[in-house]
């Protein structure tokens, strides 16, 4: 565990030394493809070292409670760390000159992240290459946490949420961003009709939606009802509130989310993950045990 | 109408219910009666919880105030269901004691508020969330407790801690994952790191961090309960401890007490 320590601290100060170099994290250059490529550069060394276990001491140390516990505890000093300091808005530069006001652009606090992550990819590795059903909550936690991680992390430079303002009686193909910045979309609204039902405070939209590929829907866009199309989700979100009743005005915001399939997958075999966690409650610990007692004997002779 | 002031009118019986309870299976007698008696209790309280519910026309899960009432409710429940499985004698006194702690709070420091839910909270996922949470927290509160009597009195519970903690830990999860869902069809993103939301991270990770150091250091006894009131402390500043932290003054969007 000594060792496993060493690691997590020597992370930490070349996560300190990149953060002077190079400044705090840039994640909006992980947009796609370079997210794409990130995640196939991380799956491909997960696998490729634990191939090479049997001949490189550390890769087969990696996927050991030795390594992983300290991890965790690095991890969770971070975000208590995180927890005490004031935290600026995401996007913006930090307020004080060592960055952890700015977290999750911090370099120490990714790097021990990414490093964890790569403890479960590994960990995850050994249990899906020697299948059996009693592995199957062990690898609905693990892989649902890298999963998840993994996935709402990188994808989340490729999340768009736009406005979209439109006029009655015509069609508009353009949003603005968070930063006022003018898109085009292969999406585009026509609005027939906005009108503001009085009794229950409820506002509609009556649209038909194009696509560039030709897809042609109409419906009516109210609150809590979105509507999905070609990966975007279009939902009512507001309307010229000087005019009220009257407005000829509806506002929609547009959300598209590539990588919420994925991130949904890791969250739900969480859940079930939870659920045989606690199904298991009483009798886990015995058979864990012995389990993760194993491998690591079984290391020190290989080792030896 | 059920309110605040009745309170003590539910809350007096249900304690002495559970006292009754407790002092029977610390003498180790009257099976029948133990759980009967704890049961009572529970059933009383509960009582308290669903009038009140259907006078707010809301589940009572708003404020401090109400989340103490669940937290009361919960603690007898996770003590009786510990007792049943483990029959620790002393258990039931434990958290018929903290229960009554929480009670009093209430009895003595209510928190009155308003009877509308806020337009965010007005939504399916907002009882289970906050139940699962509240359950979690119970448990929790529980395997804490057990571990400063073994730390203090050397009797060996690890069992017991270590089956309150999955199960808890279980609970932690699924309240977690609930909240990231709600967040997502709410406000369109499940994470964004508010104070509430990194202190559950931070809590989750301790927890994690305690059952991997049981499978892996199974010898490391007492460094494991030390642990875990670590762990405690950062549930209670993730459930309350928030409130009073100058770094999450007016960021987050978990304050509504």
């Amino acid at each position: 565990m000594t060792v496993g320590g060493y690691v997590c601290c020597g992370l930490a100060g070349a996560g300190m030394l990149l953060q002077v170099v190079a400044g705090p994290v840039r994640w909006g250059m992980m947009a796609w493809p370079v997210n794409g490529i990130v995640l196939a550069v991380l799956l491909l060394s997960v696998v490729a070292m634990h191939l090479c276990r049997s001949r490189v001491r550390l890769f087969r140390w990696m996927a050991t409670l030795q390594a992983g516990i300290p991890a965790l505890v690095a991890c969770a000093m971070m975000t208590v760390l995180m927890g005490v300091t004031r935290q600026v808005p995401s996007g913006h530069v930090p307020m004080e000159p060592i960055g952890i006001t700015a977290m999750l652009s911090f370099w120490p606090f990714v790097l021990l992240y990414v490093w964890l992550m790569a403890l479960v990819g590994m960990v995850c590795m050994t249990r899906l290459t020697r299948p059996a059903w009693r592995n199957v909550p062990f690898l609905l936690n693990h892989l649902g946490i890298f999963i998840a991680l993994v996935c709402g992390t990188l994808g989340n430079a490729d999340m768009q949420r736009l406005h979209m303002m439109v006029r009655e009686g015509t069609t508009e193909w353009r949003a603005v961003d968070e930063l006022h910045r003018v898109k085009e979309l292969p999406v585009a609204i026509e609005l027939h009709d906005f009108f503001i039902e009085e009794a229950p405070l409820r506002y509609l939209s009556d649209v038909t939606v194009y696509t560039k590929k030709g897809l042609v829907l109409r419906d009516t866009l109210r609150v809590n009802k979105p509507l999905a199309v070609r990966g975007w989700k279009i939902y009512q979100y507001g309307y010229d509130e000087s005019k009220g009743a009257e407005s000829d005005i509806s506002i929609f915001e547009l959300v598209r989310d590539p990588w919420l399939p994925f991130v949904y997958l890791g969250i739900f075999m969480m859940l079930a993950g939870a659920g045989c966690l606690f199904l298991q409650s009483g009798t886990l610990r015995k058979k864990e045990q012995r389990q993760n007692e194993m491998p690591s004997e079984r290391n020190v002779e290989i080792s030896k | 109408m059920e309110n605040w002031n009745d309170f003590w009118l539910f809350a007096l019986p249900a304690v002495v219910c559970w006292t009754v309870a407790s002092l029977l299976s610390l003498r180790g007698k009257g099976q029948k009666l133990v759980y009967l008696s704890a049961i009572g209790g529970l059933l009383i309280f509960g009582a308290y919880i669903a009038l009140m519910w259907i006078s707010l026309e809301r589940p009572p899960l708003r404020t401090m105030g109400e989340t103490r009432l669940w937290y009361s409710f919960f603690l007898p429940l996770v003590g009786l269901v510990t007792y049943s499985r483990w029959r620790y004698r002393w258990i039931l006194l434990f958290s018929t004691m903290l229960s009554t702690v929480f009670i009093c709070v209430n009895l003595f420091k209510p928190e009155i508020h308003s009877k509308m839910l806020m337009p965010a909270l007005q939504s399916p996922w907002f009882a289970p969330h906050v139940i699962v949470y509240m359950f979690a927290y119970a448990t929790t509160g529980a395997a804490m407790l057990m571990s400063l009597w073994q730390l203090i009195r050397r009797q060996n519970l690890l069992d017991a801690i270590d089956g309150l903690t999955r199960v808890g830990l279980s609970f932690l999860t699924v309240g977690m994952l609930f909240g990231a869902l709600w967040a997502k069809e709410a406000w369109g993103t499940y994470w964004s790191w508010d104070p509430k939301e990194t202190w559950a991270a931070a809590t989750w990770l301790c927890y994690l961090i305690y059952l991997h150091l049981r499978i892996g250091r199974p010898a490391a006894v007492r460094p494991a309960l030390l642990w875990q009131v670590i762990c405690f402390l950062c549930l209670q500043m993730c459930w309350w401890g928030i409130n009073y932290l100058p770094a999450a003054q007016g960021a987050s969007a978990h304050t509504y007490s």
